[in-house]
């Protein structure tokens, strides 16, 4: 009986070290099955939604915090530039629409995993006004090594009289 | 014998429940503040749409196709250098351009019209044609393809571009989508197009005057190409070198 039982504890021992191992490969967090509709369509972003092309880039929420929503796709990060202000809370809205990207900021310890049919959110705060590149860090496809956005984190007051309704990116015009 | 209470089980379960509440009630933020919403293209490629343009009936389309050959060839290799070639173009970009054109997220004095008079299986029937038309012009043929070379300082900048990008500016390279290396959905295959066509479709997309690419993907690419590199890419897939010609054109010097 004492056998059994040590055997069965030693292999639940095992057993739970490889899954805890394995586990930040779970794409999707669990919270996510409880926590309703959610889900997006990556074929039709560009049609209805958050993530139509008019409503990507960063925006001004009214209590004082900004949302950048950003979309990763074959090879490209929209908007290519993303400008954040300085020292907000700023959160990242994130999804794909062909498969699974990361966003590393490479000014700082983020990352933002992009999932095609989830919506990612992420917090960031920025100390101080900084340009950084913010490359893909999950091997996504043949373009994977030139696919690379660009962070301008800008002092505060510049992103102050963004009005409600309307987005902001550092992309040429 | 009664069983007896546990009034404590059931209510440390009624208080497991209640902890997913929140996260229940969590939404995502209020989008009451979104700018107007701007669509690029009606074309989505659901499953459905995919079938449907994929699946075309090729001789149909040589005889709807007739109307073309007016301006795009016989044979699908234009004479003008503003109009495009079509021969060899891949189904699903044919097909999302004469649907762009009859929604009106494409404009075209010319094509517009046209494209209203076709339904979506006759684009897709038209698609299938161009698709299986032979690749390869007739040397003998007064044809706008292939084109002459660029000088070899332009064409290694072009070289460089097709199949590296610029990782530092974020430019993937022309071939992770165009093909052949990867391919993306409504991405044409280029080896076959004019060079005059594709520089005023560059620059089409760079200023604005062209918007029907999903996810803005090729408007921000075009941003960041400079004139220069425009011209260089434009010429070498017009000269026939691009990476899906496989052997170099016979015809070229």
């Amino acid at each position: 009986m004492r056998q059994k039982l040590v055997f069965a504890l030693s292999v639940a021992l095992v057993g739970g070290i490889i899954v805890s191992t394995r586990f930040h490969e779970v794409d999707i967090p669990v919270w996510r099955f409880f926590g309703g509709a959610g889900g997006v369509d990556p074929a039709s972003l560009h049609l209805d939604g958050e993530f139509v092309e008019s409503n990507l880039g960063t925006a001004r929420e009214p209590d004082g915090s900004y949302t950048v929503r950003l979309l990763a796709q074959q090879y490209l990060f929209v908007p290519h530039c993303i400008e954040v202000p300085a020292g907000v809370p700023v959160r990242f809205r994130v999804t794909s629409s062909d498969n699974v990207h990361v966003i590393n900021l490479s000014g700082t310890e983020g990352t933002v995993r992009a999932i095609p049919g989830t919506v990612t959110e992420a917090n960031f705060k920025f100390p101080q006004a900084a340009e950084f590149d913010a490359p893909c860090r999950e091997f996504c496809g043949p373009g994977h090594f030139a696919m690379r956005a660009h962070v301008r984190v800008v002092p505060q007051d510049q992103l102050a009289n963004l009005r409600l309704d309307q987005r902001r990116s550092c992309d040429a015009p | 014998m009664t069983r007896p209470e546990r009034p404590h089980r059931a209510l440390l379960l009624v208080g497991l429940l209640c902890c997913g509440l929140p996260l229940l009630l969590r939404g995502s933020p209020a989008d009451n503040d979104q700018p107007p919403v701007r669509v690029s293209s009606d074309v989505a490629w659901t499953h459905e749409t995919v079938q449907l343009a994929s699946n075309g009936d090729a001789f149909r389309g040589s005889l709807i196709g007739r109307q073309c050959a007016h301006c795009h060839g016989s044979e699908g290799f234009s004479s003008e250098p503003t109009i495009p070639n079509l021969a060899g173009v891949d189904r699903l970009s044919t097909w999302k351009q004469l649907e762009d054109f009859h929604s009106g997220k494409r404009s075209s004095p010319v094509m517009q019209p046209i494209a209203l008079m076709l339904t979506a299986k006759d684009a897709a029937d038209l698609a299938a044609y161009f698709s299986m038309l032979p690749t390869f012009p007739d040397p003998q043929d007064n044809r706008v393809f292939p084109q002459a070379m660029p000088d070899p300082v332009k064409s290694r900048e072009a070289e460089k571009l097709i199949v590296f990008g610029d990782g530092h500016r974020g430019l993937p390279p022309c071939q992770a989508c165009h093909g052949p290396v990867g391919y993306l959905k409504g991405a044409p295959s280029l080896a076959t197009q004019n060079a005059h066509y594709l520089l005023s479709q560059l620059q089409h997309f760079s200023d604005g005057t062209r918007t029907n690419d999903i996810n803005v993907v090729m408007r921000s690419i075009a941003k960041q190409l400079t004139q220069e590199e425009k011209a260089a890419i434009s010429e070498y897939y017009g000269a026939g070198r691009g990476p899906s010609a496989g052997e170099a054109h016979p015809a070229l010097p």
